[in-house]
């Protein structure tokens, strides 16, 4: 009973970030892009939780989003990669939990994030078929200066509302336990 | 040794038993979506953001009266067009049927430019249909499930569109940027264009209909590498999309059935990939 109930809630939480993806609410974006939703989501899942589970969780959702936008270059590298730093930052012992610490924390993955989709781009017009990805380098990286500033900033800042009743959940859930 | 192994394995199961299929289930789920491009998702999405739909009646009040004005016009130029090619023995008209729909959504990822309609198989589109809106040439119709469908839009940088000046005939294709202004590279060496010129799709252009309006020229830049380029500011309105047109790119006769679509769409993609390389 009390698993299902999670379950629900998790996938719930889940399943709302992943239909806020294709919204551009007016004063929820900049230069046309809304918050990253899910790394929101990754990273207050991995926050607390195994290495392993971050990896799961980045893997899952990101080939979901790939069925939602483009799936070459896949979307799963960005978000293995911001679970498995999450998880490795062990909130409990480095971090306080407040709203700047998490803002910051996703504020710097949403960084991290943007630069592996670059570099997964940097390869395909490197080495790959370029007319996969249309992009030149120089095309590339100029993008993601302007990209990951606006993500970074909007994600950071709805970080909370994403992170703040999950945490919460997942904490009661665990005491119980 | 061996059932020390079985008893090692049991003691492995109930410890992490659950949370090993309930992974398994996740990733099975997830291709799933993947699979079926994300449908559940964008049909979930379209029933929610039903309500929100921009003041369809008003909208398309405005659309259309637009579009009278402009059939208006057109009708006129048809009939003297199809006099001409009448004369001069041309064969073969366009009997195109739009369909109106909605911009439900945008893309999910910042990284592509994608637009979500909120109509889909059910209301007649297809993979591969073209998209205007009130101003020009907006995309194609890149995937579609049953009541949503998703478009490429031109602006995006894998979008390529063959593309000709309309002063001087002088070809080229365009190449999105990401944003409302995509750049235009030339074949020739020393095209003959300027600021302010018409750009509209090419008869050489196998996805999209030719002779459709795409933009106008802003900037030229003759020198650069390793073809000319011209900036063009793109005419259809695409950062805020509310409604879109939807039609075939060929004569609903010759696309009336999906598998001759498909059978299509291959070697247009190489023509025009092929095409680009002259």
């Amino acid at each position: 009973m009390r698993r299902g109930l999670d379950a629900i809630v998790t996938v719930g939480s889940l399943l709302l970030c992943l239909l806020l993806l294709p919204t551009r609410i007016p004063g929820m974006e900049l230069l046309g892009i809304g918050p990253n939703w899910l790394l929101i989501w990754v990273v207050a899942w991995s926050l607390n939780r195994t290495v392993w589970q971050g990896v799961l969780a980045g893997l899952t959702i990101g080939i979901v989003q790939d069925g939602m936008s483009s799936s070459h270059p896949t979307h799963a590298a960005s978000l293995i990669a911001v679970g498995v730093l999450a998880a490795r930052l062990q909130k409990q012992r480095y971090i306080q939990e407040d709203f700047i610490s998490v803002a910051l924390v996703v504020f710097g993955m949403s960084v991290v994030a943007e630069t592996v989709t670059a570099l997964q781009f940097s390869i395909d017009s490197l080495w790959g078929d370029a007319s996969g990805t249309g992009r030149s380098l120089s095309e590339i990286w100029t993008y993601h200066q302007r990209v990951t500033l606006a993500s970074a900033i909007l994600s950071s800042l709805w970080a909370p509302a994403i992170y703040f009743p999950l945490d919460r959940w997942w904490g009661k859930m665990n005491l119980l336990e | 040794m061996k059932g020390n192994s079985i008893y090692v394995f049991r003691r492995w199961w109930e410890r992490y038993g659950v949370q090993t299929v309930l992974a398994v289930l996740a990733l099975v789920a997830a291709g799933l979506v993947r699979h079926t491009n994300g449908a559940v998702l964008f049909e979930m999405y379209q029933a929610l953001a039903r309500p929100f739909e921009a003041n369809p009646a008003q909208q398309e009040q405005l659309v259309n009266a637009r579009i009278r004005e402009l059939e208006q016009r057109l009708a006129e130029q048809e009939r003297q067009n199809q006099s001409l090619k009448q004369l001069v023995g041309a064969v073969g008209d366009r009997d195109r049927q739009p369909i109106f729909a909605p911009a439900i959504g945008r893309s999910a990822h910042h990284w592509w430019n994608h637009i979500i309609l909120g109509r889909g198989r059910r209301d007649g589109l297809k993979k591969g249909y073209i998209v205007t809106a009130p101003g020009g040439l907006v995309g194609r119709i890149s995937s579609v499930t049953d009541r949503t469908s998703r478009v490429l839009l031109i602006s995006d940088p894998t979008s390529r569109v063959g593309v000709t000046i309309g002063r001087s005939r002088s070809m080229g294709f365009l190449r999105g940027q990401g944003t409302e202004r995509a750049v235009m590279e030339f074949f020739d060496k020393v095209p003959d264009v300027k600021a302010g010129d018409t750009v509209s799709t090419s008869s050489l252009s196998q996805l999209f209909p030719p002779g459709t309006p795409v933009g106008s020229v802003e900037s030229v830049k003759l020198n650069a590498s390793p073809a000319p380029e011209a900036t063009v500011k793109l005419s259809a309105p695409i950062g805020n999309l509310e409604w879109a047109l939807v039609e075939p790119n060929r004569p609903i006769s010759e696309t009336s059935s999906d598998t001759t679509l498909d059978a299509e769409e291959q070697p247009q993609e190489e023509r025009e990939d092929g095409f680009e390389e002259n």
